[in-house]
């Protein structure tokens, strides 16, 4: 296999798929720290050229982390449904970004062809797109799942309700809940961060925030987000957990680093399936975020996106509820500045919406890095119009105890009205019996606490 | 031919295209802007909000009711925003402006972040080591972009600082001091000298030999490795800026380390984060740090394994390996009139 291109009689000549791949990713710090970035801006675009001509199936054969040495890429070689596949397998990257982009295919048709397609093949069709692209195709994408309530149905925009605190203080955790909820927030799921990760704690937590759904009759998921490990030894206390959550990497040495593995996760989620207080049928919950697998020196030599990509080829495995990455948490030696987070953040949608997930996103920054609060802002209206299943939400959005700076409580009805979404048809249903919202006006209840009880 | 004319041409003959480019369009002939462009259209009939917008200039000027001051309607913190405060630093109780944070909520959210971001920008001058009678070291980092965008440059040595640390520093020790810049200069060159002061009395004070006080520059934490190893340190101790939060760019963090070498990783490291006037004083940060330098000397070890349980009740919320203490919120903005 030849893999070069000419641009003004120079001649780019690629070693690899995994090289092609690295090199048509647009500029990011973590590619340059990893050292797969392209040298510059023209041989990126030859990188691209390459990569618009190689066949699907190419892209199936040259997994960039081989199937012996890891048991991500046997998991998606081995369940990847065949039926789906032999109906893009001729197709090139250029041509399947095409066929995405078509105003005759739907979001039926893409959710039909999507278990087909392996991680690579999702991050090779983002990098031969503008953020436009992402945004269009990512708005056609119809994710729908359901734990207590329903969540990705059109028109709607979720939020993730995020009341940390650095020390688990259960009655300072309640009033930023009781905050956030009086602003419409945390239809997706009320999840909360712990400083400790014990079941103890973690169990702590989630009565307390059972006990207010409980009372005021909130349609919607809990979840404390302490390692997989520590949540099942809560379960197995018989605490009430909507949904189980882990934060997932790009590749099994990735994953080790994280603690866990393919067998771990399976074990997990049949104790959720047997034990979970949910009706499900989605109950995982998962976080990812462009950088991870580099941070563990675990990336094989492949670009942060398509490490990514392959976040989600995990997740896929357990029909989670939610999956969303974590944009700018890492920071600026993975994701320089507003730039490049806004880039990350719109990849990373699309590509999960891509592979089946129902993908929310954390767009943030810490306070390291080089965006801007207006940025921050103007990302949350561009991930809203690309049909985003949900954002996160907390006070001025400042995570108190994680140190980097999210979206706010106040941005989602604010996102809300200017694109005309409402939140899961449960919540939407709450937030006018409280008074909370009128429609997508604020109603009387709205930023008042005591509606709360 | 324009630049992109040739890029295009040369993409699309790679690209397997038959045809070269076809030629450029020729200028078009414009139509002067007398002629209506498009005669056959209907005229077009307003949505009915259109018209009730196309109010005649005359009637603007002189509304129906006449307004003498505007005044928005604004929720002001309340009772709830108190009794949270016992409970959280979180900015709850706030109120809105619509669905908008009134003015003085967007002032102090700007100071916080100003500050934060204003701590990160500061630059550690090259001779502020030498200033405070430091012997002064440099990573392998040259401007600060690098040093915020390459993690593994800031965690060694540049050649000349290795040169001088092997020439001028005391070696076979028990403890080595470090202060560096680390994520906030501020913080270092705040209350960086007095921490590095107090914790060497300290360390002295228990009869432990100490190494040459030293200050490194563009500096992140696992430099104390490559310096410990090399002046043969039985424990070497990093005292740096941490990163901002809102409103806090003068916090440090010090991360102590048990037979340093390059190649540790951070499951053998403790920690203690959040030294600072309205955290933890640096005279007493100083005396817990000592504590778990004492601790790693006896047991000859640190970071998750290391015992302290005999010692917790001392050493507050030093020996840590989780997160950063929490934040008190000062009011930033006060106005003069």
């Amino acid at each position: 296999m030849r893999l070069a291109a000419s641009i003004r009689g120079t001649q780019y000549a690629f070693k690899s798929v995994k090289e092609v791949l690295a090199k048509a990713n647009p500029p990011k710090s973590g590619d340059v720290l990893a050292g797969v970035a392209a040298r510059d801006p023209v041989e990126r675009v030859a990188a691209r050229a390459v990569l618009s001509e190689l066949e699907l199936k190419t892209l199936r054969e040259n997994p960039v982390v081989p199937y012996e040495e890891d048991e991500l890429t046997r998991l998606v070689e081995d369940s990847l449904d065949e039926t789906a596949f032999r109906a893009v397998a001729h197709l090139s990257v250029g041509e399947l970004r095409e066929w995405l982009l078509c105003a005759k295919t739907s979001g039926a048709m893409i959710r039909a062809v999507s278990p087909g397609l392996t991680p690579e093949i999702a991050a090779a069709a983002a990098k031969l797109m503008s953020n436009m692209d992402l945004m269009t195709v990512g708005a056609k994408c119809e994710v729908v799942v359901r734990a207590n309530s329903t969540l990705g149905l059109p028109g709607r925009l979720s939020s993730r309700l995020q009341p940390n605190h650095p020390s688990d203080d259960v009655e300072g955790i309640l009033y930023s809940m009781r905050e956030g909820l009086c602003y419409g927030c945390g239809d997706a799921v009320i999840g909360i961060n712990p400083a400790t990760d014990t079941p103890e704690s973690t169990a702590e937590i989630l009565r307390a925030v059972d006990d207010v759904m409980r009372r005021n009759r909130i349609p919607t998921q809990h979840c404390v987000l302490s390692h997989v490990t520590v949540q099942m030894k809560a379960l197995e206390l018989g605490t009430p957990m909507d949904l189980m959550f882990q934060s997932l990497a790009g590749s099994e040495q990735a994953n080790r680093a994280f603690g866990i593995s393919v067998p771990l996760m399976d074990e997990a989620w049949e104790i959720m399936k047997a034990k979970g207080s949910t009706r499900g049928p989605n109950r995982m919950y998962f976080e990812t975020g462009q950088g991870s697998a580099l941070s563990s020196a675990a990336n094989h030599d492949a670009d942060q996106v398509t490490m990514e990509a392959r976040c989600y080829g995990f997740a896929r495995r357990y029909q989670p509820f939610l999956v969303n990455t974590v944009v700018g948490f890492i920071g600026p030696e993975y994701l320089e500045d507003g730039q490049q987070i806004t880039r990350a953040a719109l990849e990373d949608h699309f590509m999960g919406k891509l592979l089946g997930l129902p993908m929310g996103c954390d767009a943030c920054f810490t306070y390291h890095s080089r965006m801007a609060q207006d940025e921050l802002e103007c990302l949350e209206v561009l991930l809203g119009a690309a049909g985003c299943t949900y954002l996160m939400s907390l006070p001025v959005g400042d995570d108190i105890m994680l140190n980097y700076q999210s979206t706010s409580y106040h941005d989602i009805p604010s996102v809300r009205r200017l694109l005309a979404k409402r939140p899961t048809p449960e919540f939407d249903a709450w937030l006018a019996e409280t008074g909370i919202m009128d429609g997508l006006a604020p109603g009387p209840g709205f930023g008042d606490p005591k509606v709360i009880r | 031919m324009s630049l992109t004319r040739d890029l295009m041409c040369e993409l699309r003959a790679r690209l397997g295209a038959s045809a070269a480019m076809p030629p450029p369009p020729a200028p078009r002939h414009v139509e002067p802007l007398s002629v209506p462009r498009f005669p056959s259209l209907p005229e077009v009939t307003p949505l009915r909000e259109e018209r009730a917008q196309a109010v005649p200039a005359a009637e603007l000027a002189s509304p129906d009711v006449a307004v003498r001051r505007v005044s928005p309607l604004r929720s002001r913190p309340n009772a709830f925003a108190a009794e949270a405060a016992r409970h959280t630093t979180a900015l709850v109780g706030i109120g809105h402006v619509g669905t908008r944070y009134a003015t003085d909520v967007v002032l102090q959210f700007q100071a916080e972040l100003a500050v934060a971001h204003q701590a990160v920008d500061t630059v550690l001058p090259e001779d502020w080591a030498q200033s405070q009678g430091l012997l002064g070291l440099k990573s392998r980092v040259s401007d600060h972009r690098e040093f915020l965008l390459r993690p593994d440059l800031g965690r060694r040595l540049d050649e000349p600082s290795l040169a001088v640390l092997r020439e001028r520093a005391a070696k076979d020790i028990d403890i080595q001091p470090i202060l560096a810049d680390g994520l906030s200069a501020v913080a270092c060159m705040g209350s960086g000298k007095r921490l590095l002061d107090a914790f060497i009395r300290e360390c002295q004070s228990r009869g432990w030999s100490v190494g040459t006080p030293l200050c490194a520059r563009f500096a992140r934490v696992w430099l104390e490795d490559e310096i410990g190893q090399t002046v043969r340190a039985k424990v070497a101790a990093i005292l740096l800026g941490e990163r901002p939060g809102l409103g806090t760019g003068d916090g440090l963090s010090a991360y102590l380390v048990y037979d340093p070498k390059v190649g540790n990783t951070d499951g053998l490291r403790n920690m203690m984060s959040n030294i600072h006037e309205r955290g933890t004083p640096p005279e007493q940060a100083a005396k817990r740090l000592a504590l778990l330098a004492g601790a790693m000397l006896q047991q000859r070890r640190s970071g998750v394994s290391l015992d302290l349980s005999a010692i917790a009740a001392e050493l507050g919320d030093a020996g840590t390996t989780g997160y950063r203490a929490a934040q008190e919120r000062v009011r930033l903005v006060e106005t003069q009139r």
